[in-house]
């Protein structure tokens, strides 16, 4: 299996190319466009109670799409994401890694997805009530609004709400006040995630919710 | 007449510098700056897709009623044309092909190209995306725009695209409207819905990003107008 991320980082897109027998899975709709020996089959993420859990709580897809190459030749399919922004690829060998709602795109090898709880204090950091956990050997790429930047925390480190993408499992989230209680709300930062432990994180140079929020007045 | 597409593919602009003497149809609204030399008006085109209809054709498609006519007298001058969204750019030599383009994408051409709206019936209707494409053949060059980066297929045999991806496609090529899974419920589930599986030879334009879905992603969380 081939991988090229191409158009990074405003309009980044993956281009698979899948050998003979090989397959990659994707949330749905993510596909752009393909070869046409290439067989799609849908599927509850992860059976039914998981694809509910996962779309009410883990704000993601219902459904995954599965591409196979039943072809003899090689086959491509390229896969896309709703938002502007950058993709990356994260090689997962035996470790687990947890995803914001709508960060998952696609994956290939032996990776489970499930829905965790995340507590209350991640819901009050803004980071949501559950999280998405990726887990297993294989390949997963994760989709941002803005470019993506990777960053291994010690000890704490301060992300605002809303840039977070992913992190490692074994990080955990403060809700907390960006300075004092006038600073704070003068800042403009207000209340920011303070995340403690070490491990990897993933950060989106923009948020959704930013864009949300300038072009509100706008229209 | 020379044309450089600047600061691709996110901010994609058209630089073209225009020799004495020469013209430029371009849709309304699409010019960033110019010569002062140059001379504007304003056209409805005459001919195969002008006229008061060929315009009121092209507005139900999702195109400007008008289009500006940039000329040169006796200098040369510039010009430089972008469309209003973030997006790349594509110039086609047309070459006496039949090039046909999503309702939206068109952006400018040269005076030899013709523009024509064509429909595609229930095809297009079920395909999910605007009913009207626009139909450009003839010589010259046409530039097109789209809303992520485009990329080009050289489609011999089938092509499957998701159809909020297509830019442009040559005639050569024909299509139906099919589903992306074996299965129904895949088709209806599987958020892939309907897709435009292409055959035959010919070349196929396609745009990285889905305008619709990132309209739905943002727009779902604005006040409603």
């Amino acid at each position: 299996m081939k991988y090229d991320v191409r158009y990074k980082p405003t309009f980044a897109t993956v281009f698979v190319t899948l050998q003979p027998g090989e397959k990659i899975v994707a949330e749905a709709g993510a596909m752009a466009s393909m070869d046409g020996n290439i067989t799609v089959e849908t599927q509850f993420s992860g059976g039914l109670i998981p694809a509910l859990l996962k779309t009410y709580l883990g704000g993601e897809s219902m459904f995954v799409n599965t591409f196979t190459n039943k072809s003899n030749k090689p086959q491509e399919v390229v896969l896309t994401q709703s938002t502007i922004g950058d993709i990356t690829r994260i090689e997962l060998n035996d470790r687990e890694l947890c995803l914001q709602p709508g960060a998952y795109i696609a994956h290939a090898g032996n990776i489970t997805l499930n829905v965790h709880w995340a507590g209350f204090a991640s819901f009050f950091a803004g980071e949501g009530l559950f999280k998405l956990k990726v887990g297993g050997n294989g390949i997963v790429f994760i989709g941002a609004y803005g470019g993506l930047s990777k960053r291994q925390v010690k000890n704490d480190f301060i992300v605002d709400s809303g840039h977070l993408v992913a992190y490692d499992p074994s990080l955990k989230m403060n809700i907390k006040l960006a300075g004092g209680l006038l600073g704070s709300v003068t800042s403009g930062e207000g209340l920011v995630n303070r995340i403690t432990g070490n491990g990897e994180i993933y950060m989106q140079s923009r948020s959704v919710s930013g864009l949300v929020s300038f072009l509100r007045p706008k229209v | 007449m020379k044309l450089e597409i600047l600061h691709q593919p996110d901010s994609a602009i058209a630089k073209i510098n225009l020799d004495p003497q020469e013209e430029l149809v371009a849709e309304a609204g699409a010019m960033v700056a110019m010569s002062s030399n140059l001379n504007v008006s304003t056209t409805l085109r005459k001919g195969k897709g002008g006229g008061i209809m060929g315009g009121l054709k092209r507005m139900v498609a999702g195109e400007s009623l008008f289009l500006s006519v940039f000329r040169t007298t006796s200098e040369a001058g510039e010009l430089y044309l972008a469309p209003k969204f973030m997006g790349d750019l594509l110039s086609y030599q047309m070459n006496g092909k039949t090039l046909l383009v999503q309702s939206t994408g068109y952006l400018a051409s040269t005076p030899g190209v013709d523009l024509e709206l064509g429909f595609q019936g229930f095809k297009g209707f079920f395909s999910g995306e605007s009913i009207f494409w626009l139909k450009i053949s003839g010589n010259g060059i046409v530039l097109l725009n789209a809303f992520g980066g485009i990329y080009e297929i050289d489609v011999d045999g089938e092509y499957v695209v998701d159809t909020g991806h297509i830019v442009a496609f040559e005639d050569s090529l024909s299509f139906r409207i099919s589903k992306a899974n074996a299965s129904w419920w895949g088709a209806i589930f599987g958020g892939e819905g309907l897709v435009c599986r292409f055959s035959g030879k010919g070349k196929l334009y396609c745009q990285t990003h889905n305008p619709s879905s990132f309209g739905r992603e943002i727009g779902g969380q604005l006040p409603p107008r």
